[in-house]
């Protein structure tokens, strides 16, 4: 995974539903859409569920 | 030496009497307290000062006292009616004997206190300090920031020791979700007249390593001693307003709601109420990611059924009509071979009854049919004579009949006259 934010990741995925949702994808595209969808959701609950290391030690080494 | 003269002392007592004669009562006075301090006797000690409400430059001064006895039942009474801990920096209407000292000179004895002038007074603070942020267009700014979806790094301003922030890290790391949060302290003196320029400088921290946090929070934990009046500070309220991330407040007051309260982003009461909140926005924002995985597993789930049923009608119907063009192309055949078969058979016996016909023919035509009906064969040395001309007189022929050869011998030829126009 590139380096998003959440709330980028978040609106790319949004924007991937809608388009699932609209009906109007050929069936390559909607393989292709739900896998982008699944790394962008497994990329969100990562940050949401998952500890930064290396961020927890930046945070630690602030004096 | 002078007969007028009188010593310090004298002349100190003279001033006391004086001032016991002509104040001898005791007086309402409204001023703000200062360098508020008990001994260990449980005596009050503080200063009296009266600002110019423009320049805020002390105007009047006076020392003042409280007596144990006197203090416990007014601060108690102090804080229960106004919330606020008889400190410094607070405005007071209180009842006061005037005193001299012939050693400790001037002084006000308090007597009596009106809290309803202290909440005035800060009711009024709140509100000079709130307009003031109006004017100056900060009042909203955190309050209108953008709370991100995904907030859990959260710098800490509070103090180190204080139960609250056990409570608020506690509350954080057993969230039941499992959801991470990231804490730093910033720590700051939460209380008393350093409290304002500790805060502030924690927030100047904060600010340096602003990139690395998603909001701010700034908790106290409640307990008896509350001491808001740091809260209502212009100075704190004008950096958090402009802070660029979004405070949330939990002072551990019930009751008010003081300046800080108004201009942060978002105000909890205690700071395991701020853990709360900060829980609840992640639940909000995993609630969203969740549905959002729904809608779109359930969506193209169906979709991919959808797609499979089509392909499987489609097959269904692939099957069907090649089968049915196969049977109509098998009939096709059928008939096709029937009617070359019979075609065939006609085409043979056509050829049959030709063949027939020829053979009869051929019988009809055939020399012994002929001779029987009377036709005779002449020969000459074995060959067929067909003309005159290859006979001539004494030649011996043989004549062959039905029923046998006779020999003879041509006495005479006598060739047919030519017919006229021949």
């Amino acid at each position: 995974m590139e380096k998003v934010t959440y709330t980028e990741a978040k609106k790319e995925l949004e924007t991937i539903v809608s388009a699932i949702e609209s009906g109007e994808l050929d069936v390559d595209a909607l393989t292709e859409k739900v896998k982008r969808a699944s790394e962008l959701i497994a990329f969100c609950k990562q940050k949401l569920t998952r500890t930064d290391k290396e961020l927890q030690k930046i945070l630690d080494d602030i004096a | 030496m002078n007969e007028s003269s009188l010593t310090l002392s004298e002349l100190n007592r003279q001033v006391k009497d004086a001032i016991r004669d002509r104040l001898p009562e005791t007086y309402w006075m409204r001023a703000e307290t200062s360098d508020v301090r008990r001994n260990r006797n449980g005596h009050c000690y503080l200063e009296f000062v009266e600002k110019d409400t423009v320049t805020q430059s002390i105007i009047a001064k006076a020392r003042g006292v409280i007596w144990a006895n006197i203090f416990q039942m007014l601060s108690a009474y102090f804080e229960s009616e106004t919330g606020e801990q008889l400190s410094s920096g607070i405005s007071v209407l209180v009842r006061v004997s005037v005193e001299f000292h012939e050693l400790y000179g001037y002084s006000l004895t308090v007597v009596d206190i009106d809290p309803s002038f202290t909440v005035g007074e800060i009711v009024r603070n709140r509100q000079l300090v709130l307009r003031q942020l109006e004017e100056e267009g900060v009042l909203a700014l955190n309050r209108e920031l953008y709370l991100p979806e995904l907030v859990n790094r959260i710098a800490v301003i509070s103090s180190p020791t204080a139960a609250g922030y056990e409570d608020f890290c506690n509350q954080l790391t057993n969230n039941p979700a499992r959801f991470v949060f990231y804490t730093k302290l910033f720590p700051a003196i939460m209380q008393g007249e350093r409290s304002e320029a500790s805060i502030i400088e924690a927030l100047e921290k904060v600010f340096h390593y602003r990139e690395l946090f998603d909001a701010v929070a700034i908790i106290r934990g409640g307990g008896a001693s509350s001491d808001l009046s740091c809260f209502d500070s212009y100075l704190l309220a004008t950096n958090v307003a402009q802070f660029p991330l979004p405070v949330i407040s939990g002072i551990g007051h019930e009751r008010d709601i003081t300046v800080l309260d108004i201009v942060a982003h978002t105000r909890a009461k205690t700071p395991t109420a701020v853990a709360e909140f900060f829980i609840a926005h992640l639940t909000k924002t995993a609630t969203e990611l969740i549905n959002l995985e729904e809608r779109a597993v359930s969506e193209s789930e169906s979709r991919l059924m959808k797609e499979q049923s089509d392909l499987f009608s489609l097959s269904r119907e692939l099957v069907y009509q090649s089968s049915l063009m196969l049977q109509r192309e098998v009939a096709a055949v059928q008939q096709l071979s029937g009617k070359v078969r019979y075609g065939v058979r006609r085409l043979l016996q056509d050829q049959f009854h030709i063949l027939e016909n020829r053979a009869q023919f051929m019988q009809m035509v055939s020399p012994a049919n002929i001779l029987k009906r009377g036709y005779t064969l002449t020969l000459k040395n074995g060959k067929i004579v067909t003309s005159l001309q290859d006979l001539s007189v004494h030649d011996i022929i043989e004549t062959c009949f039905r029923d046998g050869v006779s020999t003879s011998v041509i006495m005479q030829v006598v060739p047919e006259k030519p017919q006229e126009g021949d």
